[in-house]
């Protein structure tokens, strides 16, 4: 009887915890284990169970705090890193030079307030344990750092080169903070999505030169892409990514198609400044 | 412009773009190659656990448990050898063992479960992290023991000793409930000092009251049949 009534107060109990604060929670479920020494004193065991679990305790609280504090500087660093690619997708004929050049400060900034918070966590083995918490945000990071670059320069950023720019925040106590292949790769196969956008939308503007120039470059991603993914660690995540840049490719090659077959009817249009474009008005005149 | 063919000249940086690549293949397939060594590893693992696993069974066919110990004690130095094995490997490759936990995560819980449960039936007592860690010969500092891994471990060896007690009641060992259920009782109120997130382990922890309202119905039903002759032999005898 005594054992049936006291675990139904233990279930209630359960119940109750969440809501408490965890300090409270934390000497509610000490107390109780007090208690239960004191129920107990013949067995010796008991405090040393109660030692090892406030170790364990102990351990658990300051990686969840850990952990938190990765992930929020993870979602800081996706939404910064969201507002350069905007930025650059603001670019057009005329405004290249001051465009990517506010996207460049933009990103330089990211760096500066969000990466070095995430380096001093990510010490030792907590790069790959916590590799969940902050590979979003350092794939959304890596996105914006090669759509930026390779507005400016029509190249590819490399991964040590984008690791090069994150050494100056090193603090020299630390061990740097270097991007993995496998969030380097990620990033990559979200860009192509964005340059997408970016190739449709030179097209309109009539900056076809730069729409063949994308496609071609992202063909040659989807081909080294296509010969890596088989060997990633968890290649689940990237194989679907691989199909939607696939549909990327089309697109693009589609646009550059209709340019191709089409495109010496709506020169005129696209040479002058008018409003009307190719996707939009240009159907429509002989 | 746009009638030309597309021979727009290759980016500049084509060649460097391709050598990337070409040593992003490398590593993933070094870090592959490393993989397949794990595995082998693991699975001579997994096939030890299982030896230890079916040795121990046999306490529910109340064989004495002091030679089902004897034997399933003997492949505790096969698995110390190789964990030995798989902290060499992962020596190759400092600061990633968390790069790879994952492929020896569930296997190891099944480890620290045998083991704790082959420990309580020696002792009556917890099987700590620190003991856990010298049975199989880990050194937290290189290849540790995972703190969670261990918790999870507990937690399967909680699932097994509902059924442990059903056994040795029909057996006619009455005074078995009561001991596992005080060992139940702390273990649960200790694990009730964790802070768990909404994991894994927060599930398997929160399956561990339904193991100790099993044993305490056990116990109900011998205690209220005055089936426990004389009481005060248990651990702990104050109480009844």
């Amino acid at each position: 009887m005594f054992g049936c009534s006291s675990a139904f107060q233990r279930v209630a109990f359960l119940l109750m915890a969440p809501k408490l604060k965890p300090q409270r929670l934390h000497q509610i479920a000490e107390t109780g284990a007090e208690q239960l020494v004191k129920r107990a004193r013949t067995m010796s065991t008991q405090s040393s169970i109660k030692d090892a679990f406030s170790t364990y305790a102990d351990y658990l609280n300051n990686f969840n705090e850990k952990r938190e504090r990765v992930v929020k500087a993870s979602r800081d660093i996706t939404m910064n890193s969201k507002k350069v690619i905007f930025q650059v997708h603001r670019l057009s004929k005329d405004n290249k030079e001051e465009v990517l050049e506010k996207a460049g400060k933009d990103l330089e900034a990211v760096r500066e307030q969000h990466f070095s918070r995430l380096m001093k966590e990510l010490q030792g083995t907590d790069f790959w344990k916590l590799r969940r918490a902050y590979s979003p945000g350092v794939q959304e990071y890596v996105e914006a750092a090669t759509f930026y670059k390779f507005c400016l320069s029509g190249a590819l950023v490399t991964l040590d080169e984008i690791n090069e720019t994150l050494l100056p925040l090193n603090d020299p106590s630390l061990e740097p903070l270097q991007i993995n292949i496998l969030d380097y790769l990620l990033g990559l196969a979200d860009l192509t999505g964005e340059l997408m956008r970016m190739a449709i939308g030179r097209i309109s503007d009539g900056e076809i030169e730069f729409a063949q120039r994308i496609c071609q470059f992202v063909r040659q991603i989807h081909r080294e892409l296509m010969l890596v993914v088989p060997k990633m660690d968890d290649s689940y995540d990237m194989k679907s990514k691989l199909e939607v840049l696939l549909q990327s490719v089309i697109k693009i090659e589609n646009a550059c198609f209709s340019v191709h077959v089409r495109g010496s009817e709506y020169i005129p249009m696209l040479g002058d400044n008018a409003p009307t474009s190719f996707l939009l008005g240009g159907a429509d005149v002989e | 412009m746009a009638g030309t063919d597309d021979q727009v000249p290759p980016p500049p940086s084509s060649h460097s773009l391709e050598k990337q690549f070409e040593s992003f293949r490398v590593q993933l397939e070094e870090s592959a190659a490393l993989r397949e060594q794990i595995r082998a590893v693991v699975m001579e693992i997994e096939s030890s656990t299982r030896l230890i696993q079916a040795n121990l069974l046999l306490v529910h066919q109340s064989r004495p448990i002091p030679e089902v110990i004897e034997k399933a004690k003997e492949k505790i130095n096969d698995l110390k050898k190789f964990y030995g094995q798989l902290a060499e490997i992962l020596r190759e490759c400092p600061g990633q063992y968390y790069r790879y936990h994952g492929d020896w995560r569930s296997e190891t819980q099944a480890v620290v479960s045998q083991l704790a449960f082959m420990h309580w039936l020696e002792t009556g007592t917890l099987l700590v992290h620190t003991e856990a860690e010298e049975k199989l010969g880990l050194n937290s500092l290189e290849f540790g023991l995972e703190t969670e891994d261990y918790l999870t471990g507990i937690c399967f060896m909680s699932n097994d000793l509902p059924r442990y007690v059903v056994n040795r009641v029909t057996a006619g060992d009455y005074d078995c409930p009561r001991k596992v259920m005080n060992f139940l009782t702390d273990l649960h109120a200790a694990f009730r000092m964790l802070n768990l997130r909404n994991d894994f382990l927060r599930k398997k922890f929160d399956s561990m009251k339904y193991d100790l309202r099993r044993v305490e119905e056990v116990y109900y039903d011998v205690k209220i049949r005055g089936l426990i002759s004389g009481g005060d032999q248990g651990i702990q005898g104050q109480q009844s």
